[in-house]
């Protein structure tokens, strides 16, 4: 029986899904850009004597997962943010999401309250009256510690900055 | 002729894949550090002439707390035989925080506060770092991650008999204490 002439393709494509998946977990260093990300910020506009929300929604690198800003152990290290705002300028009150249960077959009996996948904080920006319509930076940084199942890394930062433009605020009557 | 790039890809595909590197202090001098302890000095070089197993962990560190019972069992039952585990504790708590934790986890090994200096010249990226020394001082078995106490007392096993370097394990998809 004479052999199909494209035998050998149809083994390399074989070979080209099922190479990966036999490569098996590579637990070398990751790098930083596949930890925690800030997915782009929306414009913000905030009128001077006034306040606008802010969402930041962060993305958390396939396979990990961090503490949530309230973690269930006083041990565990919880997930932060901080900003530095220009003068005038104000961020808060900040909300964290819920984190949500996770438990791992290596320590049933231990629950943790993680962020997976993305989460989002809410906050609001407030420009105080005095202050001059222009557009603006604020820093910010997200201060997080994440794990898989088998492997915890050291606390990371992220900093990160978005733009805010503060425009004249409504005449009132 | 039309078939060569494809068998050149196929040949790319079968030999040149990375499955995993090993890392690069297998086989090499395991390199000393000196830390502080309460009053004292340690130093790698005091435990020359044992197998040491020098396990980076942190007390954020879930699986870290998972692998501690087995070492101390593995400690107890292969300390006569040379074996030494010492770990460094990658934490920023203080010395009283790590020793009270140790003893809460009844640890029966040594115990140091490493620093980042000692983690990164193991390659200790995460928690928990396991690095297996033989009575020579050379590296013989680097795992990075939780593994299976069955894995780290096989590795235990084959230092103390004199065992050679072995390309470094990944860890189980579920460990289970034994």
């Amino acid at each position: 029986m004479r052999k199909p002439k494209t035998w050998w393709k149809v083994a390399m494509v074989v070979l080209l899904v099922a190479l990966p998946a036999m490569a098996g977990d590579d637990l070398q260093e990751r790098p930083a850009n596949t930890f925690v990300t800030l997915a782009p910020v929306g414009p913000v506009t905030v009128p001077v004597g006034g306040g606008a929300p802010l969402q930041l929604k962060f993305v958390i690198g396939s396979g990990l997962h961090i503490n949530s800003h309230k973690p269930n152990s006083d041990l565990q290290i919880p997930t932060t943010l901080k900003f530095t705002v220009p003068t005038d300028l104000g961020v808060g009150p900040v909300t964290f999401p819920t984190g949500h249960e996770l438990t791992f077959g290596f320590a049933p009996d231990v629950k943790l309250s993680v962020y997976s996948g993305e989460f989002t904080v809410a906050a609001r920006m407030s420009a105080m009256r005095r202050a001059a319509p222009g557009n603006f930076t604020v820093h910010g940084t997200l201060r997080y510690q994440a794990c898989d199942d088998k492997l915890c890394y050291p606390p990371k930062d992220l900093d990160f900055t978005f733009n805010v433009k503060v425009v004249k605020g409504a005449r009132r009557r | 002729m039309r078939r060569a790039p494809y068998l050149l890809l196929l040949a790319v595909l079968l030999f040149g894949c990375d499955r995993g590197t090993e890392p690069a202090l297998v086989g090499k001098p395991a390199p000393d550090f000196t830390v502080q302890d309460s009053d004292r000095k340690v130093s790698l070089r005091d435990h020359r002439g044992k197998v040491v197993v020098l396990n980076f962990w942190a007390t954020w560190c879930d699986p870290c707390k998972v692998e501690m019972p087995w070492l101390v069992d593995l400690q107890q039952r292969y300390g006569p035989q040379g074996l030494q585990i010492v770990g460094v504790a990658m934490d920023d708590s203080g010395k009283d925080a790590i020793q009270t934790f140790a003893q809460q986890m009844g640890v029966n090994y040594v115990v140091l506060q490493g620093k980042n200096a000692v983690g990164d010249a193991y390659g200790a990226t995460g928690y928990p770092t396991t690095v297996y020394i033989d009575r020579n001082g050379k590296v013989l078995n680097h795992i990075l991650g939780l593994v299976s106490k069955s894995e780290i007392e096989d590795n235990i096993k084959q230092a103390l008999a004199g065992g050679t370097s072995q390309t470094a394990s990944t860890p189980a998809a579920s460990a289970q204490g034994k």
